[in-house]
């Protein structure tokens, strides 16, 4: 290959950059940050959500932004509006949830709000949740109450290919466009086993497993070619635009070295299926993969492998315990329930240690709810399975534990360096409980969503949706 | 042979079954009784039963002596809506045996003739501390779905018995298409249901001789609804919105039958009719979205409210899964959301032994069945769990398949012995 053939590539991956970035841009998120006070929490235990933990901590937050923490008080409290003593508290970064469907599945739950799952074709690649999902659902708010600040909603699991995911920011907003986490990048919601040869045995196939490996691989090619048409595009108007070295003094017309005209290229017509599936080749776009199995992990592996791309996480990682070594040694995240199986025949294999025998494994441990229940009680489930671990003689404190739910998730939806974790710089993402949230009896007591307060359990302060309003009455 | 000569005997030999006695030493004794809780208490057991519960008690020469350094000793859990013995796989349709459809039966549907004892999701169960349990019907083609079953986790031989100890009738909003569509004609059915019982007791030989007018529902049907009638077992209404308990009391009233509201996401509204018709309400406590219009008042503290108000409540978790802390976790949060701590305890013991009528469970007293359970933690606490379990006055072994899993698969670095043969 010539060095002048491998620049133009390079200019063409540069270029078809450009034109997946064109579809970043389209329904753009419209979050702001609220203005807030500056705020000091003083005296709490703090969970950082990195692993460690600080006795009589401090955390201020500033401009939306955590400026500082650490252990006392800082040196200066110089003109802060408002000082919080949160002695016999806890203090954690905000809950991420990985897997959601608030929004797309939400309460009520008739079918005209059942915007889950594309379920007409196995490959629907082309589709968003953000799409799908009511910024007025009330189960935002309970998640809220849960500690939840960001979560990412998904398409279903019917499909092989299911669309894109969304990642939200858990606040009150009109519009989803308003709740869209600022530069999070996109998900592609894979599904393995027995959900998409359930929908489509009868509808024309997948049937079996086998099947559904054929289809993805199938579309994976696709996606190869029209990767190769763009950058074939590319490459060709690099060099339409290029001045021709001889033949420039002899002709203002654009010619090729042969005499023939030049021809502008023409683009390949767009495809939605398929821009979501490059974005995922080109490392853009995280595949969220749902996958019970630790014998189909392995395999979805090896697809990952044959086409080069990254799986970011398994979901329902149900016998990712089975696997975890693989899982370490490929850096894919594993989410997982604390304690939930046996619903269907995939999730047979479900015990309590698989959280921290992931962890031990080395690999990304979260735990995630897929439950608009579920999802207003993580720390319960983180707790669960920080016991079952305990029990079995594995050593893991209270504060690794709490990644599994803060800075893992945050990690697997390339957020991490934004929030996750109290860490100075990040947003202030923050959860003041009224106890040890490893505690079935504790609350969150306090929100923060980027520094702004929006909830508080002292004073009755949370968001009520337009659902809600004047018909789920609350008083006694 | 005269069979019962020999059932006889073995009635009188049956204590020797029983033989074992125990002696749980220096244990935080949850009694759920007029002792309250005993810190540093002892229990005395012996043939199957709790014979003393004591600051201290002098342990018999033939006691074994369990130390219990200060953990908590509580009395067996009881869940009061369970699917457990129903179904191997919940959402496989071919492993569950929980409804009926398309058949003529409704009330008499009795689940117990399809329960599986030897399932291996009832060790996991019992790592919930869970020891007793009432298994429920689910809706198939009709609202009467059938009757429930009281399960001993413990002894399999004891595991059930096929009386039937409920009625469930299912009255929510999903429920109405079963029975022409709307709430009224379900009500109405259900009542015609109980009307066409009526008469079939007032005259069964007429019924059995075949000189009543037909019947819609099945002989077994009319003879489960006839226990409801003469009050042997309770009918329990699945129904959540406050003005559809509100109707069902009013209209059912006349047939002075015990009712027993299943769900009530919106019992609290209505709350002070429960506690002067004395009646029970089952509470998914976890469940608090307002996922239907008959739900929209689903709230956390439901049980808070209701026990604050005089009303009695058990906890159930409706569940066929292993996320079986579920019970406890849901009493927990039932604490975080202002229940009492002794109240939540008491939802899973006590209540459900009075709403169940299951005689001497419920309680560590001189007398009680011995369902014991030694606790690494507090009982509601996610953290939690059971070091000991016994049911009937006999130690349980706790292992589950989850943990012949996780053995198997905790060191994966091995990799010389193949998986199977570990």
């Amino acid at each position: 290959m010539s060095g002048v053939k491998i620049g133009s590539m390079l200019l063409g991956l540069v270029t078809v950059m450009v034109q997946v970035l064109a579809d970043e841009v389209a329904f753009p998120s419209t979050y702001h940050v609220r203005q807030s006070p500056d705020t000091l929490i003083h005296g709490a235990t703090i969970i950082t959500g990195e692993g460690n933990i600080i006795e009589n901590g401090y955390i201020k937050i500033s401009n939306g932004v955590i400026e500082a923490l650490g252990h006392g008080m800082p040196v200066s409290v110089d003109i802060l509006d408002t000082i919080l003593d949160a002695h016999g508290k806890w203090v954690t970064p905000g809950i991420i949830d990985v897997h959601s469907h608030l929004g797309n599945y939400p309460s009520p739950g008739y079918s005209p709000h059942s915007d889950g799952n594309e379920s007409t074709s196995p490959v629907t690649a082309e589709v968003w949740a953000e799409h799908s999902v009511w910024p007025q659902d009330p189960q935002f708010p309970l998640a809220l109450a849960g500690g939840v600040t960001t979560l990412q909603v998904l398409p279903g699991s019917a499909n092989l290919f299911g669309g894109r995911s969304v990642v939200l920011k858990n606040v009150s907003s009109r519009t989803v466009q308003g709740m869209k986490f600022p530069g999070a990048p996109y998900g592609l919601k894979m599904a393995c086993g027995e959900n998409p040869k359930r929908v489509y045995g009868k509808k024309g196939g997948p049937r079996t497993r086998m099947g559904n490996f054929a289809r993805y691989r199938e579309a994976w090619i696709s996606a190869r070619e029209y990767q190769r048409k763009w950058r074939d595009y590319h490459e060709d108007l690099v060099s339409y635009q290029s001045p021709m070295p001889d033949a420039n003094a002899d002709s203002e017309k654009d010619q090729n070295r042969d005499g023939k005209e030049k021809k502008r290229p023409t683009p390949p017509k767009r495809d939605l299926k398929m821009e979501t599936l490059v974005g995922v080749l080109e490392g853009k776009i995280l595949v969220h993969n749902h996958c019970y199995r630790g014998d189909e992990m392995a395999q979805m592996i090896d697809l990952s492998k044959e086409f080069g791309y990254q799986i970011t996480a398994f979901h329902h990682a149900v016998e990712a315990y089975k696997v975890a070594d693989l899982l370490a040694a490929n850096n894919i995240c594993a989410a997982m329930w604390a304690d939930w199986g046996r619903f269907k025949l995939e999730s047979f294999d479900v015990i309590k240690e698989n959280v921290s025998l992931v962890d031990k494994a080395g690999a990304c441990a979260i735990v995630h709810s897929d439950s608009a229940m579920g999802i207003q009680r993580l720390n319960q489930e983180a707790a669960k399975s920080l016991a079952a671990a305990r029990r079995m003689g594995l050593e893991i404190s209270e504060a690794e534990a709490f990644a599994w739910i803060t800075f893992n998730p945050a990690k697997a939806l390339g957020i991490a360096d934004k929030t996750g974790s109290l860490a100075i710089g990040k947003m202030a993402d923050v959860v003041v409980w009224n106890g040890n949230p490893f505690s079935v009896y504790s609350r969150a007591e306090k929100v923060f969503i980027d520094g702004a307060l929006v909830y508080d359990l002292e004073k009755d302060l949370k968001p009520v949706t337009d659902f809600e309003l004047g018909q789920r009455v609350r008083e006694i | 042979m005269n069979l019962r000569i020999l059932f006889l005997l073995l009635i009188v030999l049956s204590p020797l079954a029983f033989a074992d006695s125990y002696l749980i030493n220096n244990g935080r004794i949850v009694t759920m009784g007029a002792m309250g809780t005993i810190e540093n208490g002892d229990v005395r057991i012996a043939d199957g039963r709790v014979v003393a519960v004591a600051q201290n008690i002098e342990a018999e020469a033939s006691d074994k002596i369990i130390e219990a350094e200060g953990a908590f000793v509580t009395p067996g859990l009881f869940d009061s809506g369970t699917q457990l013995g129903l179904a191997e796989v919940a959402n496989f349709v071919k492993s569950t045996d929980n409804r009926v459809e398309g058949q003529q039966l409704g009330a008499g549907f009795l689940l117990a003739l399809a329960l599986n004892r030897y399932s291996s999701l009832i060790p996991m169960v019992r790592e919930g501390g869970i020891t007793r349990a009432m298994v429920i019907p689910v809706t198939g083609t009709e609202i009467l779905a059938g009757m429930s079953a009281i399960i001993q986790l413990g002894d399999s031989a004891h595991f059930t018995t096929n009386d039937g100890n409920a009625v469930h009738l299912y009255l929510r909003e999903v429920d109405k298409e079963l029975a022409g569509g709307s709430r009224a004609s379900a009500l109405i059915q259900a009542i015609n249901s109980l009307r066409e019982a009526e008469r079939y007791t007032r005259n069964v030989r007429a019924y059995e001789n075949g000189k009543t007018r037909e019947f819609r529902q099945s002989e077994a049907d009319l003879k489960a609804l006839q226990k409801v009638l003469n009050r042997k077992i309770a009918l329990v209404v699945h129904v959540d919105r406050a003005a559809d308990i509100e109707t069902v009391i009013a209209e059912f009233a006349a047939f002075n039958i015990r009712i027993v509201i299943a769900g009530g996401r919106e019992a609290w509204k209505v709350k002070q009719l429960l506690a002067d018709q004395d009646i029970p309400v089952l509470v998914n406590v976890m469940d608090n979205l307002p996922s239907r219009f008959d739900r929209l008042g689903a709230r956390l503290d439901n049980a808070a409210i209701l026990v604050e108000a005089g009303v009695t409540i058990a906890l159930m978790t409706q569940n066929l899964f292993t996320n079986t802390q579920s019970l406890t976790q849901g009493a927990g949060v039932a604490v975080a959301y202002g229940l009492p701590w002794q109240e939540a305890m008491r939802a899973i013991t006590v209540n459900p032994g009075v709403i169940w009528e299951v005689e001497n469970y419920g309680t560590l007293e001189a007398g009680a069945i011995a369902d014991v359970v030694i606790w690494d933690g507090d009982p509601l606490e996610v953290m939690s769990a059971p070091t000991k379990l016994m049911i009937d006055g006999k130690w349980i072994n706790l292992t589950s398949r989850q943990d012949l899993l996780r053995d198997r698969y905790s060191d994966l670095g091995n990799q010389e012995v193949p998986f199977g043969y570990r």
